[in-house]
């Protein structure tokens, strides 16, 4: 009879540890070598961690646009197939994840909707493989602004702080003259993006509002739960106004210990961040009053289109877009008709067919509602940048004020030549 | 065959270069640049993990802050490369940037390791945490230089030189390779060397050299320059992979790296940290490839080594192929 034999816990567990390395390493090849025959979007964002609202309100709007596409016919047949990777807020991951787009999975067009530190990093990859890219998040002026920075076959469908910081220090300057704000301080993030906020608000500030005092500046580091230390030193600076870039959880807990010490009795805010539905939803008591941007709320512009557009999103996912959902969707918008209009996936075409070109959009204020990418550094203008304050509940802000583009762009251009980059 | 057997350093070179050329068929009978990407990842990481075994394999000594050095090693080639001397230098502004950054690591890992190794154990590790801390500080503090915390913008040339051009992806993943093999060479020479046997003694019992008159403190520093200097190779050639340099190279998470590599890999094999950073880069492209769940997958994986096999794999293996 033949003897069988007994494996001990250790040999199993052993057995069981080599046999996952090797179906690991096996199972790891197919999906290098795997190939179809869509037109291939490859999106590296962020959909772990605090801010995987970021990457989750950006694919939901992309899925939103690239079904209707590929249910219309798609290109030819040839559907829209979207792979979406997590970087996990990473550089050196972001620019790993892009090289296997371009590499293994051979995607045509990279949607980056990468934070600024690893959208800089994903630039340089697209610059060396010349794949089109659209980026969709980054709000870091120098992105597109600075000419060494720049590549020709990257086009930014995003906020550029600079155009944000004029349409709010214009708006602050007229507040200020109202209530008769003197004095200032600050709290912005510390990393690029809350810099170069801080830096151009109080730049444009200067432009309309001469004279005023800046008490202090606070840095807190990002994704920082707690925010007592800046809170003293306002409540001991006590200024009229205070200006900050703070987002997401980073603002709702600010401002939700701020309200604990009674910061804004006698203080008003510029929070250019607020107004983002999953933002103000999440401020415990939402008082009234405060001043902030409209990142993206349905009431502004205030469009049948961009209602539609809020309605279209909010059926289904049962959520409101976010001012991400938005910047992704006019990207995708422009990459599909660049599609249709050239009816390939060649780079330089699809380039030729974005560049310079006015569409009609849910977030234009230009002739027409319309937005652009302006052929000069392929960035979008004429989009929706309004102010207006707080109220508690829906649609959340009240007395919204539109931004004009024409004082946008003369103080954007006095700001390029001021860097030297124009 | 005599060729093989008589001489240590005869026979690495020789199977170095057949490895080189085996990969380099490999290329061509696999054109596929993702799995290039791979391959080239691999020996850059593996380099890394190999250069921190120095330290926790063969001297006993856990450092934490060995990414300190990679990122010195990253950020000297790119600035190098951004500077006006390129322009002077033409053709050899790479080789000469490599260099650099191996130099540049070497003299930090001196000053860092002339403090560190008085230490023992977990303040060792510690303040070799520390040191990484203040680097990492450093360079986001110094926003003109190093671009802060959006790291090395903008790129960077990289002019041929010897008719090798980096920018092409074949000379890349040659050059790549050949680099890493001829270090791979080198470090076994000296761990194979008298020195390198000093080391595994002071890692076994510290007294006894002592008592024989080796100086382990010189020991110890030699071996934390060698391993600083081999990470900021390492590092440099992550830049030119990524045409930048990032913070995040710097920060404490990076270190965990070759540290996961060498416990997934083996410790106690000279080549232990380069199969770990295989089955690393492996497990890194295909969790990202297919699941949101990195951290989840990797820690189970590293569950399955510690508990099941209680060793690296390339540990594991050797044992077993002895046994029998």
């Amino acid at each position: 009879m033949k003897k069988i034999k007994k494996y001990s816990r250790r040999e199993v567990l052993r057995t069981s540890a080599s046999i996952t390395s090797v179906l690991t390493i096996g199972a790891g090849f197919p999906s290098i070598l795997k190939a179809e025959n869509n037109i291939k979007v490859g999106i590296p964002t962020i959909l772990s961690g605090r801010v995987a609202q970021l990457g989750i309100s950006v694919t939901n709007a992309i899925k939103m646009a690239v079904n209707n596409f590929n249910n219309a016919g798609g290109l030819d047949g040839r559907n829209i197939e979207l792979i979406i990777r997590d970087s996990r807020a990473k550089p050196d991951e972001a620019a790993r994840v892009c090289r296997n787009f371009i590499n293994s999975d051979k995607v045509d067009v990279i949607l980056n909707a990468e934070a600024s530190g690893a959208s800089f990093a994903v630039q340089e990859v697209i610059r060396e493989s010349g794949t089109l890219c659209l980026h969709t998040v980054s709000e870091t002026s120098s992105l597109t602004a600075d000419p060494s920075i720049r590549a020709w076959n990257a086009f930014r469908f995003s906020r550029i702080g600079i155009h944000d910081a004029v349409g709010s220090a214009k708006y602050a300057a007229e507040i200020a003259k109202e209530k008769g704000l003197k004095t200032w301080m600050s709290v912005n993030p510390d990393y690029a993006y809350g810099r170069d906020s801080d830096d151009t608000f109080f730049w444009a500030l200067k432009k309309f509002s001469p004279g005023f005092e800046i008490k202090g500046k606070g840095w807190p580091k990002i994704f920082q739960p707690d925010y007592t230390e800046v809170i003293t030193q306002i409540a001991r600076a006590k200024p009229d106004a205070i200006y900050t870039s703070l987002w997401g959880g980073d603002l709702v807990s600010f401002i939700d210990q701020a309200l604990l010490y009674g910061i804004f009795k006698n203080t008003e805010l510029f929070a250019i961040n607020l107004a983002d539905y999953t933002t103000m939803s999440a401020v415990r008591n939402l008082p009234k009053g405060l001043h902030s941007a409209t990142r993206y709320v349905a009431a502004w512009p205030n469009t049948q289109d961009n209602r539609d557009y809020d309605k279209s999103y909010t059926d289904i996912y049962g959520d409101h877009p976010t001012n991400w959902s938005w910047e992704a969707s006019v990207g995708i918008d422009y990459l599909i008709n660049a599609l249709k209009e050239t009816r390939s996936t060649d780079t330089k075409k699809l380039a030729e067919a974005i560049k310079g070109k006015t569409r009609k959009s849910f977030m234009g204020v230009g002739d027409g509602n319309t937005v652009s990418i302006r052929d000069r550094d392929q960035t979008i203008v004429d989009y929706s940048i309004g102010w207006g304050t707080t109220i508690s509940n829906e649609p959340y802000m009240t007395g919204i004020q539109g931004a004009d583009w024409n004082t946008i762009k003369e103080l954007e251009n006095e700001w390029l030549t001021d860097k030297g980059w124009l | 065959m005599l060729f093989l057997n008589k001489d240590n350093f005869q026979r690495d070179v020789f199977l170095g270069l057949l490895v080189w050329l085996i990969l380099i068929m490999f290329y061509f009978i696999f054109p596929d640049p993702g799995i290039h990407d791979i391959i080239q990842k691999v020996f850059i990481l593996g380099l890394f993990a190999m250069s921190l075994n120095i330290l926790i394999g063969y001297l006993g000594l856990i450092a934490f802050g060995h990414a300190a050095f990679f990122a010195s090693g990253a950020y000297t080639l790119g600035l190098f490369l951004q500077s006006d001397f390129v322009s002077n230098l033409a053709s050899f502004s790479i080789p000469v940037a490599m260099l650099l950054a191996v130099l540049v690591s070497g003299i930090l890992a001196t000053l860092i390791g002339a403090i560190c190794i008085r230490l023992k154990d977990i303040y060792f590790s510690f303040l070799t945490l520390a040191f990484q801390m203040l680097i990492y500080s450093i360079i986001l503090a110094l926003v003109n230089i190093t671009g802060g915390d959006q790291g090395l913008m903008g790129g960077f040339p990289k002019p041929p030189f010897l008719g090798i051009n980096l920018g092409k992806p074949f000379d890349f993943y040659a050059f790549t390779i050949f680099i890493s093999i001829i270090t791979i060479v080198i470090l076994r020479q000296i761990i194979e060397s008298p020195f390198g046997y000093g080391l595994r003694m002071i890692r076994d019992n510290s007294e006894r050299p002592a008592a024989l008159g080796f100086s382990n403190q010189k020991h110890k520093l030699i071996a934390f320059i060698i391993a600083g200097s081999i990470a900021g190779l390492a590092g440099s050639l992550q830049a030119l992979l990524d045409v930048g340099a990032y913070p995040e190279w710097a920060f404490w998470s990076k270190s965990a790296e070759p540290l996961f590599m060498i416990l997934l890999g083996g410790m106690h094999s000279f080549l232990g940290p380069l199969m770990g950073a295989l089955i690393f880069e492996i497990l890194n492209d295909f969790v990202t490839a297919n699941t949101r769940y990195y951290g989840l997958v990797l820690g189970l994986v590293i569950l399955c080594f510690v508990l099941g096999l209680k060793k690296g794999l390339l540990d594991w293996i050797l044992i077993k192929f002895n046994r029998k």
